[in-house]
């Protein structure tokens, strides 16, 4: 039995075909293969949500998934979320401006989390932030100040979608 | 500086935002599992399923046959090629215990290395560790210090009778007259669980040969490169300068990463033996046994008070359990001596006694985490000081008020030998009983009690020692006295100011900080100013960032080293311009004259001096690069006071903190936010601690909370909003800064640890081992028996 | 933390699928969602020499809603049954349950046939399976059958599927009108496994309780039916007045024959007294809703 496989799939808007070891997990496979180092390794067992990325569209945690499994998906990981003149996102904007990092090691998969929530919910209360947020383990800030930082990045987005009139539009990739 | 002459608006003060959190927003940091170089090899590390066992023998045969595999390392064969890590010297050492760096005859805990696999990747490396066989022989195991202390007791180390690493008594004052003449004596005892740091990114380090011009290059996880320098460069018998190590973007540190550890040596050592870059990245499996543990604490405290409620005398027994080696650098007295010593607080203590030790058992060494031997000590202080109060019949804030130091004492000498300066602890206590309106929130509890809710109120204030100088021991009774550190200023060929010191940040903005006060002390532009704080390479020889230091050294440093460099920048000003340096001052990075008639840019300044030194005399051109070393002396009192309101559900045990007060004193805040952050994250390892985090051992020392389904940090969801306020008291030391982030974790554990004792004290029930489990407090209520 | 070796398949068929995992005898390991799976590949605590990834069988991703059951197969995600508006409606019990599995990037990918396939004693799929009396349709090389839950949970991760078997497809049956039900946990934390958990469904008529469903979650062995405490409640007259009694009752059962075990989080005598607190939160909640209130 082969140890080895072909996939392609598409990372952050780019197609790439890469022959993988069967064992080796997505996470692995984005940091090494491709040299995303962004998305974070904290614990491999899928508690601690430092690996978060968004495969079609849905966060997933990549420790959890073989690369063999992303044949033909799309995945968008922290490297992904810049716009294409290198505009940071959002939300980055948002972590960045409220203090809502430290190390910086969760901070992956805390925006990955933190822009599915306001894909699905575009004006979430505190305890519905927290609750979402339970997913992912933060040891330096105590929290807070990434709930502020969703707090305002959810403000920011209500206040251009009034003025333009129009709802936030993604980027041209389709990315969130 | 005073100064009518800078008309900057000064930014020590304002939360400017940090640039150096862009790359880590933007996923571009650079930690130790993001380095890759090329023909570098991974490790992994075969360890000790065996709390206590000897090796009969090992045999790494088909692991060294498996493709991929390069190389095989034991014990064995770095006998006689490496110096062991024996204890570091501590005047109330109980015995020397030595640890191989890979165990040789012995295993002595669980998760102890026995072998170093070395193979083309991880995976590889780990297939070959299961294919080595280990021949062992089980030996009794302690698992309990109180037994393990006792005559009859396996020993952990010949060397160390009775498994004393550390043993202390101590005693100040008339003791036993203040226990005899009191009004009310209690006792208490409590049982505080172990923890860890729980960094959300592990150890690791990548070791290279002659990756540049150092012929040993090492990129760890760490907090103190230059201690990482001096110890690899000793152990490997490589001269110092040889030896580069860089400190990368690290996930956290806690003083976790304070330690030293065997594993980033021996990967020093595979790396110069093999001459090819190799790779360690702990894994999170490896990480809940190899990486140093913290608290797990007995302690029996007694305290003699008036009829006031004053302490009188505080009397304390307390055993640690230290784990299977004394911890290299810091040794196993960090939670012994400190839980017992600095268990007076703020209060006025006149007369005290103890009697701590730290026993040798057969579990993860403990080391240094986040505010030590503080917050058990404080909580068992503190629920003691609610049961004096209970009984008196006094409020418990009233308590407080009545025993913590007053600021016109000071300098007050408390009973643990410490002088509290420049601080003031009741201003903390009253801002955060106004803030949180006391009377109606203890009202309120008495309505509810009534109702049948269990509603508990924790009261707790702290002092903490920090940036401590040479005259105060950060580790007590060791031989590391890091109490001066250096900066280096420099100003480069374009003008910008190099800040460098060995202080490297985990998340705290060092670099901010330095940069904050050098625009203040120098007048030059933010964007003109850059550090590096984390390459050995690259910075005077400094500690590193541990025990709350970092803003009172690296502050205090650039401070020293700016007023040289600005003196010689206004002299070379004054020459160029040809005015006197009197009517100089530098604005936005441009020198120029009071009524801006005369200007140069600092940027044009520095060429000239590199550039065109001919054209300068050589005492006006001495070079713009400063170096200071800066020492505080004594340390600075940071203070606090924290009131946490939890509601205790009555059937389940739950406990829900619904309310969070902080007020604290950390002294001049160079940037709020990032304070802030400190703080609120301090508060949450200590909600942590008091009711969520235990790492439980079976009676043979087998670890049973080994993944982060067992041991459980606090999720957004356990830690309230806190509300914080500030009540700061400029230290002695230059800039009046202290150091903040640990005396928050202290609060926190006593705060909580009170306000549940306090709910269940609504029905008469109590509790006094921690973390407050649902189970113990069902317990405590007399629920469950 | 990185798994052994194992050989790796992705079958696009039931067929081949079936063939090649009765092909691995006991060796042999369905990966679906993998929330579950790989964690202990991960940890190396299995070492599965072959893995069938089913995610390319398109046909396993069904989800159906019909009159009298809601069908879900092996490849329907927890999150897809919270965004299922029918799903919501139809079995409330469901999906306030799956709402209290672990968090949004694992229901994500997790699936509910691998939940109960896994049967993990604190996990909230098998409970609301058993207690809504649903069927597990199991395939194998040999062929289908279908088994009740009651006959499917065999004991701690432990199942009736045989070397070789894989669950394709669960079906619900729709609970009936005047049905109200309830799923309460206790966990540390949010989304942590279950210490104790139940899940209630109550269909009343005129103030007499016709049916009583209580499965207990987090005592040891898998879901465990409190037929003792459902007794107590078929048949009898529960109102406002004497829901207090009945339910105390009905817990007491629930305490009286649960056997859960020490472990390292807690000891089986505060687990057998939450077993009974979480069995009165959830009869209280679901009473209420049988009356149309609105509770959570």
């Amino acid at each position: 039995m082969a140890r080895e496989q072909r996939i392609q799939l598409t990372v952050n808007g780019k197609s790439y075909e890469k022959t993988v070891p069967v064992r080796l997990s997505l996470a692995d496979f984005i940091r090494e293969h491709l040299h995303l180092t962004g998305t974070h390794l904290g614990c491999e067992h899928g508690v601690c949500g430092a690996c978060t990325i968004l495969v079609n569209g849905r966060s997933a945690r990549s420790c959890l998934m073989l690369a063999v499994q992303a044949d033909g998906a799309d995945i968008v990981t922290i490297e992904g979320l810049r716009a294409e003149d290198g505009t940071r996102h959002p939300m980055q904007e948002a972590f960045h401006e409220n203090f809502g990092l430290q190390c910086g090691y969760c901070t992956p998969g805390m925006l990955i989390t933190t822009i599915e929530l306001l894909q699905d919910n575009p004006n979430p209360d505190e305890q519905e932030i927290r609750e979402t947020l339970s997913g992912n383990l933060c040891r330096c800030t105590g929290y807070q100040s990434i709930v502020n930082a969703v707090l305002a990045a959810a403000r920011k987005a209500q206040s251009v979608e009034n003025e333009t009139g129009r709802a936030q539009k993604t980027g041209s990739r389709g990315k969130p | 500086m005073s100064d009518a002459r800078f008309v900057n608006l000064r930014i020590v003060g304002t939360s400017v935002l940090p640039d150096e959190a862009i790359p880590l927003v933007e996923g571009e940091g650079r930690f130790v599992n993001d380095i890759r170089l090329p023909g570098m090899y991974h490790v992994a590390f075969l360890r000790s399923q065996h709390a206590h066992a000897r090796l009969r023998s090992v045999d790494t045969n088909r692991a060294q046959e498996l493709p991929g595999v390069v190389k095989v390392l034991t014990g064995k064969e770095l006998l006689g090629k490496v110096e062991p890590f024996r204890s570091m010297p501590n005047r109330f050492s109980g015995g020397e215990s030595v640890q191989h760096w890979l165990a040789v005859d012995k295993v002595r805990f669980c998760g102890e290395a026995i072998c170093a696999v070395v193979a083309e990747d991880r995976a590889t490396a780990e297939d070959a560790a299961e294919l080595i066989e280990v021949d062992y022989e089980p030996l009794p195991a302690v698992t309990d210090p109180r037994l393990g202390e006792r005559d009859d007791a396996p020993l952990v180390h010949d060397t160390c009778p009775n498994n004393y690493l550390i043993k202390r008594e101590y005693q100040r004052g008339n003791v036993d007259e203040a226990f005899g003449s009191a009004h009310l004596v209690v006792k208490r005892k409590f049982r505080i669980g172990r923890k860890q740091a729980l960094c959300l990114e592990p150890r690791g380090c990548v070791a290279a040969y002659r990756d540049s011009t150092f012929v040993l290059t090492m990129w760890m996880s760490h907090q103190l490169p230059y201690v990482v320098r001096h110890y690899v460069a000793k152990h490997l018998r490589l001269p110092e300068n040889d030896v580069r190590v860089v400190a990368a973007d690290t996930g956290g540190g806690f003083g976790q990463k304070a330690s030293i550890y065997p594993e980033e040596f021996v990967c020093a050592y595979l790396a110069l033996g093999l001459r090819r870059p190799v790779k360690w990245v702990e894994d999170r499996l490896e990480n809940m046994v190899a990486s140093t543990h913290a608290r797990d604490q007995y302690i029996e405290i007694e305290i003699a008070a008036d009829r006031d409620g004053r302490i009188l005398a505080l009397s304390s027994d307390v055993w640690v359990d230290v784990g299977a080696y004394s911890t290299y650098l810091w040794s196993a007295g960090m939670e012994p001596l400190q839980t017992a010593g600095l268990m007076p607080g703020p209060y006025k203590v006149a007369a005290m006694r103890y009697r701590t030790r730290g026993v040798a058992t057969n579990k993860t060494p403990v080391g240094p985490y986040r505010a030590v031997g503080r917050p058990s000590a404080s909580a068992s202080l503190e629920l003691l000081l609610d049961e004096v109060a209970r009984r008196l019949k006094l409020d418990p804030a009233e308590m407080r008020r009545r025993n913590l130091i007053p600021i016109e004492s000071m300098p007050y000498r408390n009973a643990n030998n410490l002088v509290h300066d420049n601080v003031n602890y009741l201003p903390c206590l009253k801002l955060s009983t106004a803030k949180i309106d006391y009377e109606r929130l203890r009202a309120e509890q008495r309505e509810l009690s009534a109702g049948g809710k269990l509603r508990g109120i924790g009261v707790a204030c702290f002092a903490e020692l920090t940036g401590l100088g040479t005259t105060t021991a950060v580790g007590p009774g060791t031989l590391l006295q890091p109490g001066r550190d250096a900066v280096t200023l420099r100003l480069e060929t374009t003008g910008v100011l190099t800040i460098a010191a060995a202080l490297p940040s985990q998340g705290q903005r060092i670099m901010m900080a330095m940069r904050q006060v050098a625009v203040d002390e120098l007048g030059i532009g933010l964007s003109d100013t850059n550090c590096l704080t984390n390459d050995t390479a690259m910075a005077p020889y400094g500690f590193g960032t541990f025990a709350s230091r970092t803003a009172v050294f690296g502050s205090g440093a650039v401070i020293q080293a700016a007023k040289e460099l600005r003196r010689r920048i206004l002299a070379l000003g004054a020459f160029l311009l040809k005015v006197s340096a009197d009517d100089l001052t530098i604005v936005n990075s441009v020198i120029q004259t009071v009524d801006r008639s005369k200007s140069m840019p600092l940027r044009e300044m520095a060429e000239k001096s590199y550039f065109s030194a001919k054209d300068i005399p050589q005492e006006l051109n001495p070079g713009f690069e400063v170096t200071s070393f800066y020492d505080p002396k004594l340390g600075s009192f940071a203070a606090g006071a924290h009131i946490a309101v939890v509601d205790v559900d009555p059937q389940t045990g739950d406990v829900k903190i619904i309310r969070y007060v902080a007020s604290e004193d950390v002294g001049t805040m160079i940037n709020p936010a990032v304070v802030e952050g400190q703080i609120i994250g301090g508060i949450a390892q200590g909600i942590g601690e008091a009711l969520l985090e235990e790492l439980v051992y079976d009676e043979n020392g087998q670890p049973r909370t080994v993944t982060l389904a067992d041991y459980l940090i606090p999720t957004a969801l356990e830690i309230p909003r806190i509300e914080l306020h500030h009540a700061n008291t400029p230290s002695a030391a230059l800039g009046g800064f202290k150091g903040c982030g640990e005396g928050s974790t202290t609060g926190a554990v006593a705060a909580v640890a009170c306000a549940v004792a306090d709910a269940l004290n609504q029905r008469g029930g109590d509790i006094h081992e921690f973390p407050a489990t649902p189970e113990r407090v069902l317990k405590g209520l007399g629920v469950l028996t | 933390m990185k798994p052994a070796w194992f050989d790796y398949y992705a079958p696009r068929s039931l067929e081949d699928a079936l063939r090649i995992l009765g092909d691995g005898g006991t060796d042999g390991r369905v990966l679906a969602g993998g929330q579950s799976l790989m964690p202990m590949l991960n940890c190396r605590i299995l070492s599965p020499a072959v893995l069938v990834d089913i995610n390319r069988i398109d046909t396993l991703n069904r989800l159906h809603v019909g009159t009298d059951s809601l069908t879900v197969g092996a490849l329907v995600r927890h999150a897809d049954l919270l965004r299922n508006a029918h799903v919501r409606d139809g079995w409330p019990l469901l999906a306030e349950a799956t709402t209290q599995v672990a968090h949004p990037a694992i229901r994500n990918r997790g699936t509910v046939c691998g939940s109960v396939s896994h049967n993990d004693p604190s996990a909230e799929q098998p409970s609301v399976l058993l207690t809504l009396d649903g069927t597990i349709v199991i395939a194998g090389s040999a062929g289908r059958r279908e088994l009740p839950a009651e006959e499917f949970f065999t004991g701690m991760l432990s199942t009736a599927l045989e070397p070789g078997e894989m669950v394709v497809e669960l079906r619900y049956p729709r609970p009936p009108a005047g049905t109200g039900a309830a799923f309460v946990e206790f966990a540390r934390r949010l989304g942590d496994f279950a210490i104790a958990g139940a899940a209630a469904m109550l269909t009343m008529r005129d103030g007499v309780c016709e049916k009583a469903r209580l499965t207990i979650v987090g005592m040891g062995e898998g879901p465990f039916r409190a037929r003792a405490a459902e007794e107590v409640l078929t048949a009898r007259r529960i109102g406002r007045k004497e829901s207090k009694d009945a339910f105390a009752e009905a817990a007491a059962r629930v305490t009286a024959t649960v056997d859960p075990v020490d472990d390292v989080h807690t000891s089986s005598s505060y687990r057998r007294h939450l077993a009974g607190v979480m069995a009165v939160r959830a009869l209280e909640t679901a009473l209420a809703r049988t009356r149309g209130e609105q509770v959570g």
